[in-house]
Order: structure tokens, then sequence, then C-alpha cells
């Protein structure tokens, strides 16, 4: 019976064993796909007419000083996950920020952070997702309408409107247009008024942001800030048909050449025989 | 005289045998080997760095990587984006060369330099980035450029990705350090896709 129930034992823990393994081959298998190392990237637009330049805290501490209104930050790389983000006047201190707000980004994933608001009570920041994946060859163009007080706005080049009704404070899609200068039209969708005009050279395999910021009616004066990066490429394809003619194997002419030659040879001597048996 | 006859053509026979037996022997593909484990070390400071300061001036060109733990010692070309979006490959020296993406940083740079190479040619056979898998943490990677000045790398992290899920942000556009990603093919080859199921990405950074 001991014997028996040893033979058990044995098996419950062989079995154990080789399950154990069999999870471990299988998440072996497993591509790698964003984790938790993998950090977010984030980039922070000053558009809130009411807070003057500032500094900005991330989870207590100084992430960003001398923050001015109508400027936009290099993406910067942040842990994913929630994180306490807090705004208030330059050299104010942490204490008295106009804007606390936990945000949370996850990895891998770049972010647009607008500052936005025009009252104490309406402060607040803004989330966006980007995608800077290029367009082969194109030109990607985003707008953020971050200018309040004008409503919803059209954009358009010449007489193609290339965005309609762009409401206050979003983004467009992504536009993708023929790298070149271009000059973008803005105009408030209610009252057909035009707001000054954008030039921007737009190159190729790049992504440009068209950030509105200001005020129509008051000040700071609506202008647009303009950032471009460059594109991200997919990742290549580096592999190759393993059931494909090898192009390394060596050509057939030394070959043909040596059978060629041996024929020769072998002739050769098989005449000299026959004379010599002559 | 039959019997020379017979033996003069008996010797061309087997010697063209034992050539042409030659010949396919080495034109045998060799079998891809199992792909090790995707062990991931990835090591990205968390630190923000929201940097303004000016560009400084670019560096030359890089001409040649050096991995001295896989053996690599390869000619370094430009190579752009394909018609399809996606990183261009080396054509110049398809096997053995590698390729650096032009339009991003310059290794020692600012940002995320890129390189890939093939890690096998048609049949089977390695190419340049065949052993890259082969690389551990803290391993040396080496770029030299134009003018002849050498950058030392260490490998910070392993990474293996789906195409489609590769993030092409923290390989392409990562601006908080040095880094140099080198980028190769792995898992199964798909013959409807004409590709891989995989991307090997060994991260480096600047010592």
């Amino acid at each position: 019976m001991n014997l028996g129930h040893s033979r058990v034992i044995l098996l419950r823990c062989v079995t154990l064993v080789c399950g154990i393994c069999a999870l471990v081959v299988l998440m072996s298998l497993q591509p790698r796909t964003a984790s938790a190392e993998m950090p977010a990237f984030v980039r922070i637009v000053h558009a809130s007419p009411n807070i003057g330049t500032a500094d900005v805290f991330l989870d207590g501490t100084t992430l960003l000083r001398n923050f001015q209104f109508g400027t936009i930050t290099n993406y910067a790389t942040i842990p994913p996950g929630p994180h306490k983000v807090q705004i208030a006047l330059i050299g104010k201190g942490i204490g008295a920020s106009v804007i606390t707000q936990v945000l949370t980004v996850n990895p891998g994933i770049a972010y647009t952070v607008a500052a936005l608001g025009t009252k104490s009570n309406e402060l607040s920041l803004k989330v966006f997702s980007d995608n800077n994946q290029l367009a082969p060859g194109m030109a990607k163009v985003r707008v953020y309408h971050l200018s309040p007080g004008i409503g919803s706005v059209n954009v358009s080049n010449g007489s193609n409107v290339l965005i309609s009704s762009l409401g206050y404070p979003e983004a467009s899609n992504y536009l993708t247009l023929s790298a070149g200068a271009y000059t973008f039209n803005i105009t408030a969708a209610q009252s057909n008024a035009a707001l000054p005009p954008i030039s921007a050279t737009l190159k190729a395999n790049t992504v440009t942001s068209l950030f509105a910021v200001g005020l129509v009616n008051g000040t700071p004066k609506i202008q647009f800030v303009t950032a471009q990066v460059q594109g991200l490429p997919g990742v290549p394809q580096t592999g190759s048909d393993p059931n494909a003619v090898p192009v390394n194997s060596q050509p057939l002419w030394p070959w043909l050449f040596g059978i060629l030659f041996l024929v020769v040879i072998g002739a050769a001597i098989v005449i000299r025989h026959q004379k010599a048996n002559m | 005289m039959r019997l020379a006859r017979l033996s003069s053509f008996s010797i061309a026979f087997i010697t063209t045998l034992i050539l042409c037996g030659c010949g396919l022997a080495s034109a045998s593909p060799h079998p891809l080997p199992h792909l090790a484990s995707p062990t991931v070390h990835l090591v990205i400071s968390p630190t923000p760095t929201l940097s303004s300061s000016p560009t400084p001036a670019r560096r030359a060109n890089p001409v040649r990587l050096l991995i001295p733990a896989i053996g690599v010692n390869a000619p370094i070309e430009e190579v752009g984006v394909t018609s399809n979006g996606n990183l261009a490959v080396p054509t110049q020296n398809p096997w053995e060369g590698v390729g650096w993406y032009a339009a991003g940083s310059h290794p020692g740079e600012r940002g995320s330099a890129v390189i890939d190479g093939h890690v096998d040619r048609p049949g089977g056979y390695p190419a340049v980035f065949w052993y890259l898998r082969d690389l551990h943490k803290g391993d040396e990677v080496l770029v030299t450029d134009a003018h002849g000045n050498t950058l030392r790398f260490r490998v910070t992290g392993l990474a293996f990705y789906s195409p489609q899920d590769a993030p092409v942000q923290e390989i392409f556009g990562n601006g908080s350090g040095d880094f140099l990603n080198l980028i190769t093919c792995a898992g199964d080859w798909i013959p409807s896709q004409h590709q891989t199921t995989l991307r090997l990405v060994v991260y480096t950074s600047l010592d």
C-alpha cells in the first residue's frame, strides 16, 4: 500500500513538473509587447490664456520650469500609469497650483497634454493620444483647436475644406497631404469670421501639429503654434524565405567547366589507348 | 582497350559525381535554430527630460558596426523607408551589411539611432544579424563614423515583438538618451505574408 501511495505521489509530482515546464515554454513563446517597463511619451502645450508663465510638477517634483503660454515641449518619457500633474504660476511653488489633475498614461504611447481654461474654475488638462507613424512619402497634419470663445472652426487650403466643424478643445484627425508649402485658412464655423491664416512647410515623412491658442477677442491674442516631428517608420522586414534558392550557392559554370575538362581528358586517354593498341 | 576506355570514363564519371555532390552539399540550407526564450531586460531611465537646448552640430555619418560578442564587423549604409512605410533594408551589401536610418538620429546623438540588418538570406543561410539574439545586457556595440571616431554602446535589453505591435515610438522616437537600437527578424517565416512572425530589437545606450 505504501508502495502504491508513493507511486501516486510520484505521478502527481511528475505531472506537476510537466505542467510547470509546459507553462514556462508557452510563456517563453509569447512575443513581448508593451510592458510596464516601457515609458510613455508626453509633451505639454501651454494653451491656457489665464495662466501666465508657469511651473509644471509631476508626482510632486518639478518637471518643467518657466513654461510660457503658447509653447510646446518635446516629448518626455515618463513611467506608465497614473501621475499627479500640477501647474502653478512661476515661482509660486507646488502649494499654489492652479491645476491639479491625475493623468494615466500607457506604455509606448505618445500623448499631447494641453493646459486649458480661461477662468480659475475651468482650468484643466486635456489629453490627446498621438500617432506619429509616418505616411510614406507624404506629410501628416493634425490641428488642435485650443482657442476658447470662437466655437467650432473650419480649416481649408485654397478652396479645399480640409477640416469641418472642429470644436473646442478638440483635435482633428490626421490629414495626409503631399509635401510642400501650405497656407491654411481658419474660419469660425458659425460666424464665418476669418482668423489669421497659418503658413507651414510640410516635409515628407513628418508629422506636423498645428495648435490654435489664445483669444480672438482678448489677450493673449490668438496665435498658431507649429510643432513638426519626424514620422516613425514601421519595423523592417529583415528575414528571407528559407525555401528560396540560396543566393550564396556557388555558380554552376566552374562545375560545368570541370566536367567538360574531365570528359576531354577521358576522351584523350581513350584515344591514346586506341592508338597504342592499333 | 575496352577496359581502358571503360576505366577512363569511370574515372571521369565518378569524379563528376563527387564534384556534383560537393556542390549540392554546399547548397543545402542550414536549418534555422530554435529561438531562445524572449527574455526581456529593458532598462530605461524614467527621468523626465524636457530639453530645449540647441541642437549640437551633427556627427559624421556612421560607416561601420562592430559587435565583438557575436563577431559582427559590418559596413553601414544609409537607408530610408519603403513604399509601405517600413524601415528599408540595406541593398548595397544586403547580407553582410547593415542599414542606418538616416532620417533619424545619428549614433551618439540625443535620441534613438536605428540600425537594421538581415537575420538570414534566401535559403536560410545566416546573414549579418544571425547571432543578434545571443547578445546580453552589457555587451559592447561599437560604431565608427566617417571621421574614424568610434562610439561605444552597451546593450541594455532585448525584446521580441510582432511587427504590428512593435512600439515604434520607443524604438525610433525615444529622445530621453543617446540610444542605438538594432533590429532584425525573428520567429517563423510566413510564406503568405513574406515575412517572419517577430522582430528582435536590441536596445543599447551610449557608454
